[in-house]
């Protein structure tokens, strides 16, 4: 810092007028150290936010599309159970919990996608900039503090619509039964694989009607291999036991609430959704500068693209499927989701997510694909920041 | 065909423990995504590194030892890393090196757009603590100059340096020390003008934000600073950009066209503010291509046209030695008489007003040449009531300049 004051000609001493009204002139040579360094500075973080926040009609769509849907759908729910509750049953249950979360995710990352790619775009649109740049400040810097300000606000939107759709479904639901139907075949509720398999060898008739005669309640899991189920030797399941486990998951979630541990997952889960979807949209965004283009290169990302590469398996270009982000969080659900866990048809909504027929893939390939994703765009997006004329 | 098939890669495939065949691709695409971004960022770095080298190899010209008027190299500066250009007169005539040094010092810029050659090897020296005036007109490279010296837009060649610091190699420092309105000033309309200055407070860093009030007070904007800038006029556009700029306390301010939108008081107020602030001691650069404010405004002035700096240097000087005395003759039949100095011989350039005659005496013409007119008129039988000479303005100055230019090219 001591080379900036000895180079430079010190400047007038004059400067009054400013800085008497604002306040004792700073000290000049700590200014440079913190304009070089590519840490956003938390002044920056929350003017960034501000500037977002701000956006009146982009927060009304957003606040509308991730808290609105399910206090709406909920309270219609509560309100008739309340009314009539001969006709109308608790506001909560596994299959209302399964129902709100699909959009819950979708429109999550959409919103995330467009306040993503609004962050990238709206300092070049607004000629602001122009004026950022010339403060000096590095514009890695500029680019970084774009992410905690725009995750502030997505993030909590979403935590909060899916806190109102876990406490509905925990405290206002349907009690919960004891014991999980598998092809008309109960087998007790909340087992674990250890326990399952425990509980198969107790009862192997049982167990051959609902696991291997009927099949997993929602079919094989896409792309696995078949498994051989009509002996039932305690070899075969000993192999077996992670994908019959898988169907039993799959049979809980429809019809079980969630467990806590559970609803913690998820909720990372959607956050890491909404997260990859801002990140994205960022990236996408500062590269093109346009943020109508951006916004609509994201939705067709996700409601065309993906559940068209995933709605088939094209053999040559599987593991071209398999690098698509929405592909590889999807394989990434945890267990409590409809089509979680082994996989598996769950609800279906914009053709595509949770119904994937794509075959599994290793997790470390999934984390690499989102990993990717994430950073690649952000470099992508931090070096077009970094290079662009203002 | 499997593609892995032909390539021979069956190797590579990942088989997982559940039995799903990962195939080679999968792999083979993540290192490719991998080596990509490498050789992206590689490209990046030795870019970088080759405008670092390009920049530290730029040494100012020694001076000369023995010429007059010359200022004496300032010790050990030719050394130093980063030494304020110690060269007093160049080849273009550029002034000598004032007592507090250049605010902006740029030695042959050239920045291209394709094949339009926006900055054309300029030379231009600002000194510190005065008006300058950036002079030229429409289309003529004045904001792209601005643009370039704030780092911007990258130049094709030359060195600049502001307030002695070089640009780019060392921007950020520099810009911590400058403020700028670059073309029209423009901001986020849906925020107020004080939560525009915020972010840009915040961007400055160093207490910029507790300047937010009094670089509002200093505007005039205070009363208006809670309104959405959608609701502000160009005007007040234009004094929340000068706020922007204030942000920093900067010692150089570069305002581009600043005095663009405002009515006569607007104009007058900023001719006043920017008077202001070059009284505290600041250097304004100001860029314009509105002669009559620049002549009112600035101590000095450099003229741009097809993006070369024509001339430099403070007004008055510029203005006594162009060199044009100009006639203003009031006499019994202008047309007659315009047509009789035409065929004299004796004049640059003869106008003809209602009622007066204006007449342009060549360059370097003497009080001498101002009898011979009256007399040749006398002799061509027109009576001649008044003759009055009248002083160059910039404006008259400028006209001459460019239009020389463009007879020469």
């Amino acid at each position: 810092m001591t080379e900036d004051t000895s180079t430079v000609p010190a400047g007038p001493a004059t400067h009054s007028a400013v800085t008497a009204a604002g306040g004792a002139r700073p000290d000049r040579a700590a200014v440079p150290g913190r304009y070089r360094s590519w840490i956003p500075s938390w002044g920056l973080i929350t003017t960034k936010h501000l500037e977002l926040r701000k956006r009146r009609g982009l927060m009304v769509v957003a606040v509308l599309l991730t808290v609105g849907l399910p206090v709406l759908v909920l309270g219609i729910r509560l309100l008739f159970h309340v009314a009539d509750p001969k006709s109308y049953g608790p506001a909560g249950s596994p299959s209302v919990f399964q129902f709100l979360f699909q959009p819950m995710a979708e429109f999550g990352f959409i919103i995330a996608a467009t306040l993503g790619a609004t962050a990238g775009t709206t300092d070049l649109t607004d000629g602001m900039f122009r004026h950022l740049v010339i403060t000096g400040r590095s514009r890695l810097a500029l680019y970084l503090a774009r992410i905690p300000a725009g995750l502030s606000i997505v993030l909590p939107l979403v935590a909060v619509a899916f806190a109102i759709v876990c406490l509905v479904t925990s405290f206002a639901g349907t009690p919960q039964p004891a014991s999980v139907g598998v092809n008309g075949i109960s087998v007790p509720a909340h087992l674990s694989q250890a326990q399952l398999k425990s509980w198969i060898l107790q009862h192997p008739r049982q167990y051959d009607q609902a696991f291997v005669n009927g099949g997993p309640p929602f079919g094989p899991a896409p792309g696995a291999l078949p498994v051989s189920r009509s002996a039932s030797p305690r070899p075969v399941i000993d192999r077996d036991i992670a994908t019959i486990y898988g169907d039993y998951v799959s049979s809980e979630a429809g019809q079980l609430n969630p467990p806590v541990n559970e609803m913690v997952k998820i909720g990372l889960w959607l956050a890491l959704d909404i997260g990859t979807g801002f990140l994205v949209g960022l990236g996408i965004g500062s590269l093109i500068g346009q943020r109508t283009v951006s916004i609509v290169l994201m939705i067709v990302l996700q409601i065309i693209v993906t559940p068209l590469l995933a709605g088939h398996v094209i053999p040559y270009f599987l593991d071209g499927q398999r690098l698509v982000v929405g592909i590889a969080l999807d394989q990434l659900r945890p267990a409590g989701l409809a089509g979680g866990g082994a996989g598996g048809p769950g609800h279906v909504l914009f053709g595509g997510r949770g119904v994937l027929n794509i075959p599994p893939m290793p997790t470390w390939a999934m984390i690499t694909v989102i990993v990717g994703w994430i950073v690649g765009w952000s470099v992508i997006g931090a070096w077009r920041m970094a290079t662009r004329d203002a | 065909m499997n593609v892995s098939c032909a390539l021979g890669l069956h190797c590579l495939a990942v088989t997982r423990p559940g039995g799903s065949n990962i195939g080679p691709g999968l792999p083979l695409l993540v290192v490719l995504l991998i080596a990509g971004a490498g050789y992206g960022l590689t490209r990046l770095s030795r870019r970088r590194r080759e405008r670092r080298v390009a920049d530290s190899t730029w040494r100012p010209e020694p001076p000369e030892p023995s010429s007059a008027g010359a200022v004496a190299p300032s010790g050990d500066r030719a050394g130093s890393p980063d030494p304020v250009t110690p060269r007093a007169v160049s080849a273009a005539g550029l002034p000598d090196e004032p007592a507090g040094g250049w605010a902006v010092e740029i030695h042959g810029l050239t920045k291209r757009f394709g094949p339009n050659l926006a900055v054309d090897n300029v030379e231009l020296l600002v000194p510190r603590g005065s008006a300058f005036g950036y002079l030229g007109p429409n289309g003529a490279g004045k904001t792209t100059l601005i643009r370039t010296l704030l780092g911007l837009t990258r130049a094709d060649a030359g060195t600049m340096s502001l307030l002695g610091i070089r640009v780019p190699s060392e921007r950020s420092r520099a810009l911590a020390r400058v403020g700028a309105i670059v073309d029209e000033p423009r901001f986020h309309h849906h925020l107020t003008g004080r939560e525009n200055l915020r972010l840009l407070g915040a961007a400055r860093g160093g207490g910029a934000d507790g300047r937010i009030p009094g670089s509002l007070a200093r505007v005039g904007l205070t009363e208006r600073a809670d309104d959405k800038v959608a609701s502000y006029s160009m005007g007040m556009r234009q004094r929340l950009g000068v706020a922007a700029c204030l942000l920093g306390d900067p010692e150089l301010l570069i305002l581009d066209e600043p005095m663009n939108g405002l009515d006569p008081a607007g104009m007058h107020e900023m001719r006043a503010m920017i008077r202001s602030l070059v009284d505290e001691g600041r250097t304004v650069m100001l860029s314009s291509h509105l002669l009559d404010e620049v002549e009112r405004t600035c101590d000095a002035v450099a003229i741009v046209d097809h993006g070369r700096v024509i001339r430099q240097g403070p007004i008055d000087e510029l203005v006594r030695t162009a060199g044009a005395r100009i006639v203003r003759l009031d006499c019994s039949d202008p047309a007659a008489a315009g047509r009789l100095l035409e065929r004299s011989g004796i004049t640059a350039g003869v106008t003809l007003g209602e009622p007066m005659l204006t007449v342009t005496l060549p360059s370097g013409a003497s009080r001498e040449s101002v009898a011979e007119v009256n007399r040749r008129l006398v002799e061509g039988g027109i009576s001649v009531y008044g003759l009055q000479e009248v002083h160059a303005t910039l404006e008259d100055w400028f006209l001459s300049v460019t239009s020389r230019l463009g007879e020469q090219s």
